[in-house]
Order: C-alpha cells, then sequence, then structure tokens
C-alpha cells in the first residue's frame, strides 16, 4: 500500500470552541513523500498534524467529521498509543518535549520505547541507531538539560526515530530555535526526507522547506486553500501573500519582475534556481 | 542526579558510595522503620542516636549539607523555643516532677521532667522522619526511584507525576525568576509596603502559575504521542535487584529490631532517659 | 548631532563567581533615534547586553551609563523608565484579566495619577493596534495580539529606549511584517528601538544599524548593509545572510551588479540594469 495518509473531508472543532478548525480537508501522502503544510497562525495547521497522531480527537475530544486513515488504522478507531507507534510527533518547543524522567541523554531516547514495551535487547541497539542519526554521538551521558536548542531538538527527533514510525509529523520544529539551532534540524530533516522518510512537517521558513517538500498544502481559517505540488504551490505569490504568508523571497522578486517585463515563464523557487535564471536575464 | 539533588537544586555533589548504591527499596524501608521506632518509644535520646547514624550515613554519602540544614531551620528553632515554654510552669498539664530549678531575673523557677522531654522528644521525632526520608531522596537517582517503585506495584503514571515535578522544579525556579524581571521592567519595585507587596506577590504567581499549567499541558500531550498510555507492561531499563549489600543492611535492621523488642520488654518504652508516662508520649 | 542616550563602557557581566562571562569587554553608544537590531546565536550576549542596559542586570566590571545615569548604582526603577524591556514570552508579563488593566500596570508603577494613567493606556493600545481591545481577557488573545499587547505595557511608561527582545519568535510571516511597521512607526515618532531578532529578513527591512555578537562580544557593529553583506564573518558564525542579500553576492560574482538589501531594493536594482542595458543596446 503505497499511499500512508489519506485524509478524506476532514471536519473538526475543539470542545471549547465555537468555530470548525478544520473544514473539510482532503488530501494524501504517499510513502517517502514530504507533504508541507503552511498559512498564517490560526489556520489549523498544528490541529492537523495532530489529527494524523489521534490527539485529534481522542485528547482533546470535541466535535470530528470526515476519515483520517494512518499507515491502515483509521485514527477515529484507534488508541492514541497504537497510532504512536506508527505516527512520531515532533513539537515546537525542545524543552517541552523532555520526558524528566531520563537523567541522560541515552535514557531520555529509550524512554519511548520503554513505555511501548520493547525488549531491552532491541532498546539498546535503537537507541545507538537514532543517537548517531541525528548527531548526537558522544553527547549520550548529558542531562537533557544541558543542550543546547537545537541539539534538544535533534533529541527529540532522535526519541521519534527509535520507534521506526510509519510517518514523521513535525510542529514548526525551528520556530524557537536560533539560526544554529535552525541549521542543525533542518539538515537532519533534509537527510530523513532524502532517505525516504514520509514527512508531513510545518514550518514557517519556506525557503529551506522548498529544498526537501515534495507537496504543499496551503491552510487558511480551516480550508485547504491549496494542494500539489511544493513548487507549484509556492509560486502562488498573490495568493499566499494574500493570506499572510511570504513566499521564498527570489520567488516574489521574480513574480515582480516578469510581472513588470511581461515574462511569462515559472519562478525558481530556490536560490541556486534564482542566480541561474536571474544571471541569464540580466546578462551576466 | 537524584530525584532529591534537583528538588534541593544540586546542593549535593553525586557521589558513588554504599549508601547511594542500596537498593531505594531498602532505603525507604529504613525510612519507615526508623520513623516507627521513634514513635513507639519515648525517648529523645534514642531518637537522637537514630538521627546520629542517619546523618553518619548521609556525611559519607556527601548529603549531609542539605539534611543538615533542613535540621537546623525546622527542629532547631523548634526544640529552642518548646523546651522552655513546656519545662517551666507556663500550664503544661502533665508537669509533675521537678527535677531542678533555674533563676531567671532574680526568681526561682522549677524545671519539669514531663515538659522537658516533651519538648525534647516530639521534635526529634519529626527529626527522625526529617532526616531518613532525606536520605532516600537524595541518594536514590530518579531512574532507579521510578523502577523502585514500579516493583512496589504503584501505578507508573502516579510514579511519574512524582518524580517529573521534582525535576521541575529548578526550572520552574528559572522561570519565577525571568517573570520577576519582566515585571521589574515595568516598573515593580521591591522597596514598598505590604499591600504593594502582596500585588508585586499575584505579579510573579499568576503568571508563573500559568505558564507552568500550560507547560504541564503541552508535555503531558508530548507524553500521550510517546505511548504514554500504552496498556503495555513498561520495560525497565534499570534492573533492580537485591545486592549483598542490600541483605546486608536489612539483616542488621532485622537485629536491631529484635534487640530492640527486648529492650522495649525489659525497660520499657524510655529505656535510656526514663522519662515517665504522658498522655500521647 | 542626535544625543547619545546609552552608552556601554567596557562592560563585562557573569551571573556568578562560578560562571563562565557572558559579556567579555562590550563598548557602544545608542544615539537618540535610532532603530537597531542585535543577532547572534543563543548564547552570545544579546540578551544579557539587553538586560544591562535596561538596568535588570547590574555590571560585573564596567559600566552603563542610561541617560548619565551609572546603573550600578541608579534604583533599577529609574533606569526602566527611561528603557523599556519587551520580554519574548507574553505570558512571563500578563497577569490582569482586561487588557486595560495589564496596560495599566507600568503606568501605575510610575506613580502616575489615574487620568494620566488612562491617557496612557488609551495612547498605548492605539499606538499598537489594540484600540477597542480594553475589556478583552488577555488569554482570549491570539498569540500575535498577545505580543502587541506586552508592546503597548511597556509603552505606556513612554521609555525613550524600547528593545524588543526576541519580536518574531513563534509568529508568521503576517506578525513579523505587523511588527516590523510598528517598530518603524516608533522609532518615525522618536522612540529609540532595539531589537533582538533571529530574522535575518526582518532585520534586512526594518533596521538601519546592526551588530552582531559572539561569545559574549561584538563582532560587527555598523549599518545593516555592511553587516547583512559581511558574508564570511556571518558564515563563521552560522548566520544566513537574506536570501536577497546571497542572490545579490551570488549574482555579483556572474557579473550582475546587484546588492540589494530587500525585494524591493532588488527589483529596483534589477530593472536599473535592464534598463542600462537596453540603451547600451540600442545605443551601441
Amino acid at each position: 500500500m503505497s499511499t500512508v495518509i489519506r485524509v478524506e473531508n476532514l471536519t473538526y472543532a475543539y470542545p471549547t470552541g465555537r468555530d470548525f478548525v478544520l473544514k473539510n480537508i482532503s488530501f494524501e501522502v504517499q510513502r517517502g513523500e514530504v507533504l508541507a503544510v503552511i498559512g498564517p497562525n490560526g489556520a489549523g495547521k498544528s490541529t492537523l498534524l495532530k489529527s494524523l497522531n489521534g490527539l485529534v480527537p481522542h485528547f482533546y475530544g470535541g466535535r470530528y467529521g470526515g476519515r483520517v486513515i494512518v499507515a491502515g488504522h483509521e485514527v477515529l478507531k484507534t488508541p492514541i498509543s497504537t497510532l504512536s507507534t506508527k505516527v512520531g510527533f515532533v513539537f515546537q518547543d525542545p524543552e517541552d518535549q523532555i520526558s524528566g524522567l531520563a537523567l541522560t541523554v541515552w535514557e531520555e531516547v529509550a524512554f519511548g520505547l520503554m513505555m511501548l514495551g520493547y525488549p531491552r535487547e532491541i532498546i539498546e541497539e535503537r537507541v545507538r541507531e537514532a543517537i548517531d542519526y541525528v548527531g548526537l554521538k558522544g553527547l549520550e551521558n548529558r542531562s537533557p538539560f544541558e543542550l543546547s536548542g537545537g541539539e534538544m531538538q535533534r533529541l527529540a527527533i532522535a526519541t521519534v526515530l527509535a520507534v521506526k514510525p510509519e510517518v514523521i509529523v513535525m510542529d514548526e520544529p525551528t520556530a524557537q530555535l536560533d539560526p544554529l539551532g535552525k541549521f542543525e534540524v533542518l539538515s537532519v530533516v533534509k537527510r530523513l526526507a532524502e532517505e525516504g522518510t514520509t514527512i508531513v512537517i510545518t514550518e514557517h521558513e519556506i525557503e529551506d522547506v522548498v529544498y526537501f517538500a515534495d507537496k504543499m498544502l496551503l491552510l487558511d481559517n480551516g480550508r485547504a486553500v491549496a494542494y500539489g505540488d511544493a513548487r507549484e504551490v509556492v509560486a502562488m505569490v498573490n495568493e499566499l501573500k494574500s493570506r499572510g504568508v511570504d513566499p521564498p523571497s527570489v520567488t516574489e522578486l521574480a513574480h515582480l519582475l516578469y510581472r513588470k517585463l511581461g515574462v511569462n515563464a515559472s519562478y525558481p523557487v530556490t536560490l541556486e534556481e534564482a542566480v541561474e535564471v536571474f544571471s541569464r536575464l540580466l546578462g551576466g | 542526579m537524584s530525584a532529591g539533588v534537583s528538588l534541593l537544586k544540586r546542593t549535593a555533589i553525586e557521589a558513588n558510595t554504599f549508601v547511594q548504591r542500596l537498593d531505594g527499596r531498602v532505603k525507604f524501608l529504613f525510612f519507615i522503620w526508623a520513623t516507627l521506632l521513634a514513635y513507639i518509644f519515648y525517648d529523645p535520646v534514642l531518637n537522637l542516636i537514630i538521627i546520629g547514624f542517619t546523618l553518619a550515613l548521609a556525611a559519607h554519602a556527601k548529603v549531609l549539607k542539605p539534611i543538615a540544614l533542613t535540621l537546623a531551620i525546622i527542629i532547631v528553632p523548634w526544640i529552642l523555643f518548646a523546651v522552655p515554654i513546656l519545662s517551666l510552669p507556663l500550664g503544661f498539664p502533665w508537669n509533675k516532677t521537678v527535677i531542678g530549678y533555674i533563676e531567671i531575673f532574680g526568681r526561682k523557677y522549677p524545671v519539669y521532667l514531663e515538659g522537658l522531654g516533651w519538648g525534647f522528644t516530639w521534635p526529634l521525632r519529626i527529626a527522625v522522619t526529617i532526616s531518613t526520608a532525606l536520605l532516600f531522596f537524595l541518594t536514590t537517582n530518579q531512574a532507579k526511584l521510578a523502577a523502585t517503585l514500579v516493583k512496589m506495584r504503584l501505578p507508573f503514571k502516579a510514579i511519574y507525576v512524582v518524580i517529573a515535578a521534582l525535576q521541575f522544579i529548578p526550572l520552574l525556579a528559572r522561570e519565577a525568576e525571568v517573570i520577576m524581571q519582566a515585571q521589574r521592567a515595568r516598573g515593580l519595585r521591591t522597596d514598598v509596603d505590604i499591600l504593594q507587596r502582596i500585588k508585586n506577590y499575584l505579579a510573579v504567581v499568576i503568571p508563573l502559575t500559568l505558564t507552568s499549567l500550560n507547560k504541564v499541558q503541552i508535555r503531558a500531550i508530548a507524553l500521550e504521542s510517546r505511548g504514554f498510555s500504552a496498556p503495555v507492561r513498561k520495560t525497565l531499563v534499570y534492573e533492580v535487584s537485591f545486592t549483598r549489600l542490600d541483605h546486608a543492611f536489612l539483616a542488621g535492621i532485622a537485629v536491631a529490631t529484635a534487640f530492640l523488642a527486648w529492650i522495649y520488654v525489659t525497660y520499657g518504652y524510655s529505656p535510656i532517659s526514663h522519662l515517665p508516662w504522658v498522655w500521647a508520649g | 548631532m542626535p544625543e547619545v542616550l546609552v552608552r556601554v563602557e567596557d562592560l563585562w557581566f557573569r551571573y556568578s563567581e562560578s560562571s563562565p562571562w557572558a559579556l567579555g569587554g562590550v563598548s557602544l553608544s545608542v544615539a537618540r533615534g535610532e532603530l537597531i537590531a542585535v543577532i547572534g546565536q543563543n548564547g552570545g550576549g544579546k540578551t544579557t547586553l539587553a538586560k544591562c542596559i535596561a538596568g535588570l542586570l547590574k555590571p560585573t566590571k564596567g559600566r552603563v551609563l542610561v541617560e548619565d545615569l551609572d546603573t550600578r548604582t541608579t534604583p533599577t526603577h529609574e533606569i526602566v523608565k527611561r528603557v523599556g524591556y519587551v520580554f519574548q514570552n507574553p505570558s512571563h508579563q500578563i497577569f490582569e484579566s482586561r487588557v486595560l488593566e495589564e496596560v495599566a500596570y507600568g503606568p501605575r508603577n510610575l506613580g502616575l495619577t489615574p487620568e494620566e494613567v488612562r491617557s496612557r493606556v488609551e495612547w498605548a493600545l492605539s499606538e499598537v493596534g489594540l484600540k477597542g481591545y480594553e475589556d478583552y481577557n488577555p488569554y482570549d488573545l491570539d498569540y500575535g495580539k498577545m505580543k502587541l499587547l506586552t508592546v503597548a505595557s511597556v509603552l505606556a511608561m513612554k521609555p525613550k529606549v524600547l528593545i524588543l527582545d526576541e519580536p518574531t519568535t513563534g509568529q508568521d510571516h503576517r506578525g513579523r511584517h505587523l511588527l516590523a511597521e510598528l517598530a518603524l512607526k516608533l522609532n518615525e515618532e522618536g522612540t529609540t528601538v532595539i531589537i533582538i531578532t533571529h530574522d535575518m529578513r526582518f532585520v534586512a527591512e526594518t533596521a538601519r544599524r546592526a551588530i552582531l555578537m559572539a561569545g559574549g562580544e561584538i563582532v560587527l557593529d555598523g549599518p545593516t548593509r555592511e553587516v547583512l553583506y559581511a558574508v564570511e564573518v556571518l558564515k563563521k558564525n552560522a548566520i544566513k545572510p537574506p536570501q536577497v542579500v546571497q542572490l545579490s553576492v551570488e549574482l555579483k560574482r556572474r557579473g550582475v551588479n546587484i546588492s540589494a538589501l530587500t525585494v524591493r531594493e532588488a527589483l529596483e536594482e534589477m530593472l536599473d540594469v535592464l534598463e542600462k542595458s537596453a540603451r547600451a543596446c540600442s545605443g551601441g
């Protein structure tokens, strides 16, 4: 089965909310695909991500309509603990994900596997793999609280990787990090994407996300406003700007320039593409 | 870092003596046992012996300072306060036996044994409880502590809540500091009257409570997402089993119990100080 | 020559005898009307420096003069009248149940009369665009408005210098634009503004002067254009210049002479280049 996530007409309202936070959303994610969800704050991006691992509706309650099927399980009918083996969730604030029970980085990564009752031998192997993958080798014995923001977030990713889920979901993983932390985390995400991990990620750093996103979903006010190939969605400059989302600078620049010149061509979405296109255009 | 160490803001240096290596259950048993002894016997000197033993263990385990500090803050003033009030003729109902006289401002006052005994014994009983409990906390690391409590069949979620809370107290302290700074940046002054001080207090406590509750909720969500509620047998990464050291310690407790039982039967409930019976003594 | 409001003279700071130096011999001056961005990785000293300027931290060695008042000997509440500090996390400040009360806290602490407090509150709320929200519960506001609320509550004290600590972290693009506009407006109206931020695009679009801090020292201090184009230095400090700057640098390497900071500037320069080459073609 190549479709890992199928969302059909998902509609949801929190128990304390009057309005529906998600309205009739439908999309699919294939195995190995990276879907980037973009949109202004309050559009429902976090809620959408939480509906992939069962937090919505099982943790929050509320009113739920439509269907979400992840790795063969229908989310509405599957408990969060089962889904947690299929969906790994990385949250925005690295410190908020530290369990508080682990003295060391090693123990923290092992904690999830411990929660799920994995046998000891498997735990040792998986923890070592995960820590190496995110580049925290050598820091196994440090206290999680002593790590930098970027290191802490990579630790969170490691705890998710150790469980070997089918999908990794990330909710603005770099929002609280400094530039170095952002670079460290995005490098890990890029590597995961290149190696064929299925990822759903929300990010405001669109200029970085275009490097590894296959598909993009633009959300505004609970609705899926645009969905398709990442390169195509990110080039919908007017659509994005009217909803308070900045496309990559080079894309916006191309949009304005081409309009002024009456050029009809596809916009560059990365720096490298822009350099090619503009140097040719401007006669370098 | 042990659970208690993070609680007391790392005042103890993490050491690896036999006290740390003792199984958590054994130390917990010691705490219960010592407390029971202190209450079965009505004897301040016996209490002092138990406290002395505990402090010696603490000193060896390098956690003496926080325990001694806690006792100094709670118990010592209590004794200094209680003993004079109770042993002098100020109304303690069971005062009968005069053991001496004391001169204050030129007048002679009798000193009663009953009040003296009570004034010493009760604070020292509490001191036994506190010192043995702290010894347990400060020398047991939290992962092992959790494993210990799980073996004792306590519900995992409850264990987690308690231990994680201890871990996060230093974080809370740091948050409080930042909040204090943020409010000072808006003109909060510390050189003010009592009414303003109450307002100042609210200006720190309210944001602190709200952010803490929020953080707790987010953490609960993150843990749920990691399978916290999975109805499976949790794997304990630490093996928790008794070693020879634990058996030796337990044997020591058994011998001491037998000895003290004999003492009780032979010499009564106040073998060393010979305090007379006082109701609730 | 605009007057110097803040003078930092060989400032050294550490939190305790046993901690490392957070600031090592920092010197700078801030003149009235400046709009400064302070950038750098976390732990580099940005926040520590800002807090020393606001009098929230006292120098360990060296001194900080705010309008000729020495922060070592002047009580903090006198300094904060002149230097307002808006903390990063709104939840660290908000404790009243009505927006009005929240904004009134600062002016009340200054000992102003109820009428003066009232007028300050009204003024501050309208400055940030929250007029009409007086009776709202702060926690009913979305994150972006809560941020504006914290700015208003510090603004109400009418400080000459306003420090914003990472105002854009955790915000979406619309929120960042709003803050940029607000910062520019306040600056135009006479407030000196210092912004600590990780957002290079924000720096390019807003600040006139940029200071890069690393390891407790000032590494770069100059006009924004100079600092953002010091590509090698930024790289060494793991900071990526805004995409427009990166584009300009690459294009220059290929013979296209662009050196823009923002999309607007790049557009103008590119049109300029095209016009010049068109004229050259037709002329030649």
